[in-house]
């Protein structure tokens, strides 16, 4: 490494030039291969952004905000969670730990990838009949600032649940189909990177 | 406490994502122990994130991506090649002077590594730099993320161990450009070592070019200040001040003042206690809409879906462990796990600095490999007792902590930044290693400074009163 180092030679750069390496790094938009629940997410998301922009507004610049605007956030930014957990789940992009698998034997990391597969798939299913259990418990609570019921929140994050059970069995699936999951091959699931994204 | 200790790290380490392995063990836990009904996880999942300060959280990852989109990347880095390109070294030390404006507008570490991580790479290997040299300057660089504020351990921290993410934030301030120095240092010594040249010619205009930039970004809190002073309102104070300086930029086309405004616009807000740390990430998100739609006009209604695409999923695989550990961290409370360590800690020592140099061992080990929310979220309700006890501040402990799990991201063997890195730049594992190996000295060498010197976290904070 260090005979590398000494035989480095550079070349100038120049103000203009970085600028444009970096400009011209951007990859192409591509928005296709997002389910219906991720667009229901994103207008959440935009309706969350939209709550605190007001309460800052109305905050900074009337003087006099509005008590609803941080409930009706807060709300949302549960909903954002558990439905963006959803894709996690499709995309394997919950945080997880993969270093087992570079000591493994193949066939040993397959077998150990389908346990996980399992493991998660019960916890899943667990999960929304703990959220449905417990939303019938609360079942009559209302907002505080408005008055709605909480019921449909609720639902929604049921939904999340079984929307993740779902995605995660059918990731189960692929996974079998394909031979390998993230855990054996995370490379595999990154994003392209930019030499290939311009085919260089 | 076995089953839940034990059951959470054996599932994390056979690759159950973290969260659904916190969620499994707290479930084992009740089954067997008893204690609470399940459906009380329901109830703690849900609670676990209705709280107002990780609003922030959203909006510091999504004010971070749509900077990405808004036209500032190349101007930032054109800035940094004005400013340092001319010393020896110079693409590295852009890399690092890049990274650090970019922690200013991000909050996290992994992210900052594949992104802009990618490119700095590429273009330090185009211009003759060997690859290791590149991968480890980024690696070292992008620890900086969420030490310089705004940044997302420090509000989950700020959450868990109830402290203040004003102080938390400021307290990042002088630790961050400490860090920075450090490893300007170390690539002027290798620089020295292995004869690398400038790669910019030196010009004194464009130094001086550089230095207004950072003297009209700084001259804006200034004029603010002053107006106030004189008697006008905050508000005409602010838009007056902003006005201008918007006025100055599209006049004389300056490369990286509206990007240089983010963190002026984050850090002075929360400092003279105008923003919460939610209205500040909101404020940056406002600025980097309008730096995309409005200034630059780079964004479109694509790019604009795909970055709130990238926020949700990072969002949510955050959150989502919040959420479970909010369950996780309560039941180890609840089944003396923390008084266990306490008092095993307090049997071996209660001196200060011994105790700290054995949670920095600790922090070291558990960062490289879990993931730092996750670690975050374990480690405060079982060391919090013990820092408060031995009577650290919760602030200093909070930036020895993130520190440390920044730093576990990326020495060998298991550091997940070190992982990244070797995908993005194709690089082996081995080889990756071998290539941070070096630039852990500088980070070595701060972290001890920052443990040992409360004084350098804690003296920002204490001067702006937002620490006793």
């Amino acid at each position: 490494m260090a005979q590398d180092i000494q035989q480095a030679k550079h070349t100038p750069i120049s103000t203009e030039e970085i600028a444009r390496t970096f400009d011209e790094a951007e990859v192409p938009v591509d928005l296709t291969g997002h389910g219906t629940e991720d667009w229901i997410t994103l207008v959440i998301f935009w309706l969350m952004c939209g709550c605190v922009f007001l309460q800052f507004f109305t905050r900074y610049v009337l003087n006099n905000s509005f008590a609803w605007t941080e409930e009706i956030a807060l709300f949302c930014l549960v909903a954002v969670v558990f439905l963006g957990s959803i894709m996690c789940v499709r995309t394997s992009r919950h945080i997880q730990v993969d270093f087992l698998y570079r000591y493994l034997s193949p066939k040993a990391g397959r077998m150990l990838a389908t346990l996980v597969d399992l493991v998660r798939i019960f916890i899943f299913a667990y999960l929304a009949r703990l959220v449905w259990r417990y939303s019938a418990i609360i079942s009559d609570e209302r907002m505080t600032t408005i008055d709605f019921p909480k019921m449909p929140f609720f639902m929604m994050i049921f939904a999340a649940f079984v929307l993740m059970l779902l995605r995660s069995i059918q990731v189960m699936v692929a996974n079998i189909k394909r031979g390998y999951s993230v855990l054996e091959r995370p490379a595999a699931f990154d994003a392209p990177g930019i030499d290939e994204a311009k085919g260089a | 406490m076995l089953i839940l200790l034990g059951g959470f790290l054996l599932l994390m380490v056979l690759g159950v994502p973290v969260a659904v392995s916190m969620v499994a063990a707290s479930l084992a836990y009740l089954a067997v122990h008893g204690g609470a009904p399940d459906v009380i996880v329901a109830q703690r999942m849900i609670a676990g994130v209705e709280s107002f300060p990780l609003l922030a959280v959203p909006f510091f990852i999504l004010a971070g991506n749509l900077m990405n989109i808004a036209g500032v990347t190349g101007r930032i880095y054109a800035f940094a090649v004005d400013l340092v390109g001319w010393m020896r070294g110079g693409l590295a030390q852009v890399n690092i002077i890049g990274s650090v404006i970019f922690s200013g507008m991000s909050g996290t570490a992994i992210a900052d590594a594949a992104g802009i991580g990618t490119i700095e790479i590429k273009a330090m290997k185009d211009h003759g730099y060997p690859i290791e040299v590149a991968v480890g300057v980024t690696a070292a660089s992008a620890t900086l993320g969420p030490i310089i504020p705004p940044s997302l351990p420090f509000v989950i921290y700020g959450m868990m161990a109830n402290v203040s993410i004003g102080s938390l934030f400021l307290g990042g301030v002088i630790p961050g450009v400490l860090m920075t120095l450090f490893m300007m240092l170390t690539v002027w010594i290798f620089a020295r070592i292995y004869g690398w040249g400038s790669d910019a010619a030196f010009s004194f205009r464009k130094i001086a070019g550089a230095m207004l930039e950072i003297g009209v970004v700084l001259s804006f809190p200034l004029a603010v200040y002053l107006l106030t002073k004189g008697g006008v309102s905050q508000n005409l104070a602010i838009f007056s001040s902003l006005g201008i300086v918007l006025a100055l930029d599209y006049k004389f086309k300056f490369s990286a003042v509206m990007a240089l405004m983010t963190p002026v616009i984050l850090i002075g807000g929360m400092t003279l206690g105008w923003f919460t740390p939610t209205e500040a990430a909101v404020a940056a998100v406002m600025w980097s809409l309008f730096l995309g739609l409005v200034r630059y006009r780079s964004m479109t209604m694509k790019s604009l879906a795909k970055a709130t695409f990238d926020t949700i999923e990072t969002t949510a695989s955050v959150l989502f462990i919040v959420t479970a550990a909010s369950i996780f961290a309560w039941l180890l409370t609840v089944s003396q796990a923390a008084t266990a360590l306490s008092n095993l800690i307090f049997s071996i020592t209660d001196n200060k600095h011994v105790f700290l140099v054995l949670v920095n061992l600790l922090m070291l080990f558990v960062g490289c490999f879990l993931d730092t929310i996750a670690a975050i979220t374990i480690l405060v309700p079982i060391l919090l007792p013990i820092v408060l006890k031995l009577g650290i501040d919760p602030v200093h402990f909070g930036l020895i902590m993130t520190l440390n799990l920044m730093i576990g991201l990326l020495h060998p063997p298991l550091g997940m930044v070190l992982f990244v890195l070797s995908r993005v730049a194709k690089l082996s594992v081995e080889r990756t290693t071998m290539a941070i190996l070096p630039w852990l000295i500088p980070l070595f060498a701060a972290l001890i400074a920052i443990t040992f010197v409360p004084e350098i976290t804690l003296w920002l904070p204490k001067y702006m009163g937002m620490v006793r």
